[in-house]
């Protein structure tokens, strides 16, 4: 697991957002197949201003390189939105972006 | 009686103390929380394991799918309903395990996410939403055709 892409844009109120994390997303029976270690990302969690705005629970599988888009009612331009991001490890990562 | 005072008026400062700071917001996670949920191999297994009922199809609720994915390894889904839902989930039987993802629904939020799976033969992909405050549980299904091996099917 390792970088995360996030597009955020603020129109007439609605925060849109695209946020893409590289992953396998190779669950027990793939990773068997392919010959590396099971990893997936198992909680994605978005918060803007401290508020959870959206959150998902995943199993490995979802495709590879997961692409998530969903639309929210807060968040102004200039806040930021932050994803916290947890693998099958129990390793998280931060990502933070601007909304424009 | 002056010292008295003072003291009731510290212990008084220190509850207050102790209760306020209650009200943080913390994620639920799933995987911790509804591990046979996970598990399970069936959609209807998972369903029950997760909510805990039987849901009732509904129109409320939908998504929008390809009814031919050419590749198995990346089918776009998206979710969308009006309903004011708690829970969101979607589940298939194509898998070697039939829960793919749980979303949780913070309240006054915009039930429209998309979001990618991977399913490995031709089956039916289940949401199930449950409603904030009454707890009833809507679903629809569909089939999806898998054409592994490209070529357009």
């Amino acid at each position: 697991m390792g970088k995360a892409k996030i597009k955020a844009k603020n129109k007439k109120g609605i925060t849109k957002v695209k946020a893409m994390f590289t992953s396998l997303m190779a669950d027990t029976e793939q990773a068997k197949k392919t010959g590396v270690e099971p990893s997936y990302i198992r909680q994605v969690v978005a918060t803007i201003d401290g508020k959870v705005v959206y959150e998902v629970s995943m199993s490995g599988f979802m495709s590879e390189n997961p692409l998530l888009k969903f639309k929210t009612k807060s968040g102004k331009k200039g806040e930021k939105i932050v994803f916290t991001v947890t693998d099958n490890n129990g390793k998280t990562i931060t990502a933070k972006k601007k909304i424009k | 009686m002056d010292r008295r005072k003072f003291f009731k008026g510290v212990g008084l400062v220190a509850f207050a103390a102790i209760v306020a700071p209650t009200t943080s917001l913390k994620a639920v996670d799933f995987r911790a929380t509804k591990p046979e949920a996970w598990a399970a191999e069936k959609s209807v297994d998972a369903i029950k394991a997760l909510f805990g009922g039987t849901p009732t199809e509904s129109d409320k609720i939908s998504f929008k799918a390809p009814k031919l994915a050419e590749n198995g390894g990346s089918i776009p889904i998206t979710i969308k309903s009006k309903l004011d839902l708690e829970t969101v989930a979607l589940f298939q039987d194509a898998n070697p395990r039939a829960l793919s993802c749980v979303f949780t629904v913070p309240v006054d939020a915009i039930i429209d996410y998309d979001v990618r799976i991977k399913m490995r033969q031709t089956a039916f992909v289940t949401v199930v939403g449950k409603e904030r405050g009454t707890g009833k549980l809507y679903s629809t299904k569909k089939e999806i055709d898998v054409s592994i091996g490209g070529c357009g099917g």
